[in-house]
């Protein structure tokens, strides 16, 4: 809107014709966008390997959350899971099994489709919408438009389904489509964040910027392998040390409560210790596993860590001995936060957000927070490492005897307000002058300490979000439309193949024509020029 | 299976159409067949194909289709069986379960889907709360109320919360949880103090907020009660925030839908060249004023906790887990999984669980998905139980049961291993011991019905058994007035097959009874062999079966040589012997008054009947086979 402002102050003899373009846009988008207005409050599902999160926009929480667990895969009519606790579930026997084979009934999908039945995901979709609407949300499916908010990263044959199966079941006139990192990021109440999900099957640190991802960094250190890390370990509390092989003897949905309720983490490595030091010792009883109605086991409380230590912040693990895709959750942030420009990276380093299962364990955002701080403290903002690196630098430092010692964390900290300086820290960046006056920026900086609030910036902070689902609710409630809408006669012609993917002809086409035609593009879902014949994945394209 | 052997289910046929991708096509013609080499999928993906193919009861996918047949409808167009797969819904009236009370549509989504009367369920055992007083003196009911439980002796008193009159409980309950500067929710945190210390609802922004003498600093979080506490208020807060920015940032006014849009435009370069210089950055971050008369400002992100923002505190975790190591709290006083399925996602503790309003249900009407007819149409009231339209499937298709065919001791000559006259155990048979079962089909329509029967001669999966319909094509009579059957059955012989069972043997081709609505044949089933327990089983049960053992020992060499790989173990139901059936009914039926539009696929026989024919997969659960 700034930039609108901008262009027409400069003034070129084309500013009429712009405003006349973008009035005529905005106009369009806003016909659309009062048709809808009248339209029923939109449905927001939030999808993912495990969980069907459905509520209604403008509201701040989900009305239902429904899994997609053995239990809701049980044929109509089967009521054994009302069984349960009961003498006629004793009697079952439980089964060893690989703690793959283990967990795989919970989940939805696995991102590798190749043994994934494509047509059991949406069966499994098909039904839990179906009971969703008739249980929980209580109005009829498929009048109002449905709003999907979906990892930014899912594959084309499992998107394709999931929206063949809505379509083609019921009549939603549309489907859009949000990012969860960004809709993390919009619940907070932020324009720019690092958002940690400590999902299911991976943990995923998006950086947001501006509400578009701009660097994403991936772990398998998630909830799957804590759980079945949890499994591990109570399988070994019950049979003892004599359990031979990888197998788990424990019922999945026993170690996901013991996980849910009793699993914590040390906030911090070192300093955590003396001030949790009366606790480490004290003793917990949980339901025998075995046989949770009636006896009890006793566990010191800090074993109850011990899961959560080795699988998501990789214990007693070199870091030579981490492959790409098993980085501990606090490197992984680091990493991505190296891997950024320092402007984003000083941005979002005081914006880092946690969303995802994981982010339920008590002590797990503290720990990541302190473990980065301490990276960040040790190594700078700097990719390189090694013994040769480090006595280069002494070299470096050596000869210049009169400079400070190279800036690190604590000078990030103190640029918080000057961020034109450019160096967050880092060795290369720390041999500029920085002394130099700049009277521009002095003048700008005069008027800003007028008039601004100070930016937090350089600092690493946490901040709290309602979650990508209340994110949506928030932007559908505002009535702010998704990049990604398909329309159902569209999308029933030819499914995902209709999708627009040329995206750079859109934006060559629109800046000839109209730098600002990509705005109420953007809100419509539509490409330049009003052409509303085709419709687009963006980031899912 | 839950359901008592024996039982059936019925496949939908709607799951053999299945749903078409509108890229499937496109996607299966760029890579033909990429189906692994290690791990097949349980059905190949050739939807040409899936009408030849065996229904398979075990498949993961046919537990969406089958359904037990007194729930499925029928479509009197289509022609068809309609399960909940192939209908649409549309609700008539929603209801309070527990009080019948209607709640009229206006008012369903603001009350949240939940009755906004005294209804509520126990937050723990999701048992139904009452509305009880907590001094009774003398009969004259009055003083503070609670909600209790009468199953778990849960009461809102657990969590501090008493109530000022008996009515309208659930806005005195939101007036106590949402709004933390009310005198109602400050005496609550009294009283708190003086009971239970560690009962804080998590509503509020942090559990330290709570706990007294953990508030490290206290001027930092001043009790300013425009910071939203709950998470609603956030939520509040964070919208108004945005519609503010919005209006602020968009020129016309008129346009909302800017905010999301404006930083999304790929023409960002220009932007992001500008974002260097401190104005702009300021006017993202800060909220830069100076200009905003010369252009409107950039929308800016929340800074105070005013516009939604929210930092935890740094201790805000390790007071949870000091709060969950300490010895009060314990397994129990944590929440578990479903418990908190349904409170705040803050909720973590036993104590921050509030009592649940019931959730309304919906009465509903029922389409068919294709042709739109109306299938089932309650009565509107919540009270009525009654039908105005109920086209159920039952009174469509023949109901199947089945019995085990119980012998006779004398009738050796065919099965020479059972001699005992007593019914075998369905839940525990014996592999490799021939049963028979009676098969009954009986008609509900008021024509007569050819029937066949279908099934492959080996049941899919592992564990084969052999199943043989010794007539698999046979005649139901229509359903016709009971008298009928009685002034036959008057004038007629009585069947001898009622009286004396005993002295029939099973034939094949034949029928093995009949009566006025219903046939009978008889189905011979030979449990297969369980993976794994063969050998051992083989050893004891080989004078029985000496005809089958050379065959079935080379299946159990193989399995044993994979004993220990786990997907060779017994998976569970894997025991279940269900046969799947292919059922096809033809009859004539007589023209209904509309002109068939073809559906029927029928060639009129005579003037006003037409053929049709209707044909599904039937699923017969015999029973367990015994390890």
């Amino acid at each position: 809107m700034s930039l609108r402002h901008s262009q027409s102050a400069r003034s070129p003899p084309h500013t009429p014709q712009h405003q006349l373009r973008s009035n005529n846009n905005s106009f369009a988008s806003n016909s659309s966008g009062s048709t809808y207005r009248v339209e029923e409050d939109a449905v927001i599902f939030e999808l993912g390997s495990r969980w069907l999160r459905a509520g209604f926009e403008g509201e701040s929480e989900p009305k239902c959350i429904v899994g997609f667990g053995p239990e809701e895969s049980r044929r109509v009519g089967d009521y054994r899971g009302w069984l349960r606790g009961t003498a006629a579930e004793q009697e079952t026997p439980v089964r060893l099994a690989t703690p793959d084979e283990w967990s795989r009934p919970y989940e939805l999908w696995k991102m590798n489709l190749r043994d994934v039945d494509l047509g059991l995901v949406e069966d499994k979709i098909e039904r839990s919408v179906r009971e969703t609407y008739n249980k929980y949300l209580l109005t009829d499916a498929g009048v109002a438009r449905l709003v999907l908010v979906l990892p930014s990263v899912i594959p084309h044959p499992l998107l394709s389904s999931i929206l063949t199966t809505l379509f083609s079941r019921w009549r939603f006139p549309s489907i859009t489509l949000l990012n969860n990192a960004a809709m993390a990021t919009t619940a907070a109440g932020l324009r720019s964040a690092l958002v940690v999900d400590i999902g299911w099957v991976e943990t995923v640190v998006t950086s947001v910027y501006e509400y578009r991802e701009v660097a994403t960094k991936r772990s398998t250190r998630a909830m799957k392998a804590l759980i079945q890390e949890t499994g591990r370990l109570i399988t070994q509390l019950t049979n003892g040390e004599s359990q031979s092989g990888d197998t788990i003897s424990v019922e999945f949905d026993y170690c996901e409560e013991f996980a849910s309720r009793f699993l914590w983490c040390k906030p911090s490595r070192s300093t955590g210790q003396d001030k949790l030091a009366d606790i480490s010792d004290k003793r917990v009883s949980i339901p025998s596993p075995s046989d949770p109605g009636s006896s009890y086991i006793d566990l010191p409380f800090s074993k109850l860590t011990e899961p959560v230590e080795k699988v998501l912040f990789a214990q007693d693990m070199a870091d030579s001995d981490l492959d790409d895709e098993e980085k501990p959750l606090s490197l992984l942030v680091y990493n991505t936060l190296v891997s950024l420009p320092p402007d984003v990276r000083g941005i979002c380093m005081s914006r880092i957000v946690f969303i995802g299962g994981g982010a339920n364990i008590a002590g797990v955002r503290r720990r990541v927070i302190n473990e980065v701080g301490y990276l960040v403290k040790q190594y700078g903002w700097s990719p390189v490492r090694g013994k040769v690196v480090d006595q280069n630098i002494k070299k470096l430092q050596d000869l210049k005897l009169s400079r400070p010692p190279p800036p690190n964390y604590e000078t990030a900290k103190e640029q918080t307000d000057s961020e034109s300086s450019a160096s967050e820290g880092g060795y290369e960046t720390a041999d500029e002058p920085d002394t130099e006056i700049d009277p521009i920026e002095q003048k700008l900086q005069r008027a800003r300490d007028k008039e601004a609030v100070p930016v937090v910036q350089g600092v690493l902070r946490e901040v709290e979000t309602l979650g990508a689902w209340a994110g949506a609710s928030l932007i559908t409630s505002l009535k702010v439309r998704g990049m990604v809408e398909i329309e159902r006669e569209k999308y029933l012609q030819h499914g995902l193949a209709g999708a627009t993917r040329d995206w750079d002809h859109g934006h060559k086409d629109a800046k000839d024509m109209n730098t600002h035609s990509q705005i109420p593009d953007r809100r419509s879902g539509l490409r330049a020029g009003g052409d509303r014949l085709s419709w687009t994945l963006a980031g899912w394209g | 299976m839950s359901r008592p052997f024996p039982y059936a289910y019925i496949s939908c046929p709607c799951a053999e159409t299945s749903v078409a991708d509108p890229a499937r096509k496109r996607r299966s013609r760029e890579s033909p067949q990429k189906a692994s080499p290690v791990k097949p999928r349980p059905q190949p993906q050739i939807d040409d194909e899936e009408d030849e193919q065996t229904f398979d009861p075990r498949a993961p996918r046919s537990n969406f289709s089958l359904y037990p047949p007194e729930q499925l409808l029928y479509c009197e167009d289509c022609h068809q069986i309609k399960c909940p797969r192939c209908i649409t819904e549309e609700i008539l009236c929603w209801y309070c379960p527990n009080c019948l009370f209607e709640t009229p549509s206006s008012m369903v989504r603001s009350e949240g889907n939940r009755c906004a009367r005294n209804c509520f369920n126990c937050p723990a055992c999701t048992a139904p709360l009452s509305v009880t007083t907590l001094e009774n003196r003398g009969g004259d009911q009055s003083g503070p109320w609670v909600l209790s439980c009468g199953y778990c002796m849960w009461t809102t008193l657990d969590i501090g919360i008493k109530f000022d009159k008996p009515t309208n409980i659930r806005a005195q309950l939101a007036k106590m949880t949402t709004e933390p500067s009310t005198p109602a929710t400050r005496t609550r945190q009294m009283s708190r103090t003086f009971g239970d210390l560690k009962s804080p609802l998590s509503m509020y922004s942090s559990i330290d907020d709570q706990l007294p003498g953990s508030r490290p600093d206290n001027e930092d979080a001043p009790l300013d009660t425009s910071i939203p506490r709950t998470r609603d208020a956030r939520f509040a807060a964070l919208k108004a925030f945005y519609k503010d920015q919005i209006a602020a940032t968009t020129t016309s006014g008129v346009d909302p839908g800017d905010f999301g849009s404006a930083f999304s435009s790929p023409n960002t370069l220009h932007r992001i060249m500008s974002i260097y210089t401190a104005t702009r950055m300021t006017a993202l971050y800060g909220s830069g004023n100076k200009k905003a008369r010369s252009r409107p400002p950039m929308m800016r992100e929340a800074v105070s906790a005013n516009e939604g923002l929210a930092i935890p505190r740094p201790d805000s975790e390790s007071t949870i887990i000091k709060r969950m190591a300490s010895d009060d709290c314990g397994w129990d006083g944590l929440a578990s999984i479903e418990q908190r399925s349904f409170q705040s996602p803050d909720a973590r503790f036993v104590e921050d669980l509030l009592p649940l309003p019931s959730l309304l249900r919906t009465k509903r009407s029922k389409r068919c998905k294709s042709c739109k007819h109306i299938l089932v149409k309650p009565e509107f009231k919540p009270s009525s139980t009654r039908y105005r339209i109920r086209l159920i499937a039952l009174s469509y298709i023949p109901l199947a049961t089945m019995r085990p065919l119980i012998l006779p001791p004398t009738t050796s000559t065919s099965l020479p291993s059972l001699s005992t006259a007593a019914a075998p155990n369905l839940d525990a048979l014996t592999p490799q011991r021939p049963i028979q079962l009676l098969l009954t089909l009986k008609n509900h329509m008021f024509d007569p019905v050819r029937i066949t029967l279908a099934t492959p001669s080996v049941t899919p999966g592992r564990v084969a058994s052999k199943v043989t319909i010794l007539c698999p094509q046979f005649d139901i009579g229509a359903n016709s007035d009971v008298w009928d059957e009685a002034l036959q059955s008057a004038t007629a012989p009585d069947r001898s097959s009622r009286t004396s069972p005993y002295e029939k043997v099973a034939e094949a081709g034949k029928v093995w009874d009949k009566g006025r609505n219903w046939t009978t044949v008889v189905l011979e089933v030979v449990p297969g062999s369980l993976p794994g327990i063969k050998l051992g089983k083989a050893a004891i049960d080989s004078d029985d079966e000496a005809g089958d053992d050379s065959d079935e020992n080379e299946v159990a060499l193989d399995w044993s040589g994979k004993s220990q790989d786990h997907g060779q173990q017994l998976q569970p139901d894997e025991d279940v012997l269900e046969i799947p059936v292919f059922v096809r009914m033809e009859w004539n039926s007589d023209n209904q008054i509309e002109s068939e539009e073809g559906i029927g696929s029928g060639k009129g026989l005579g003037g006003d009947s037409v053929k049709r024919e209707l044909a599904y997969w039937k699923v017969l659960g015999v029973g367990r086979i015994e390890s």
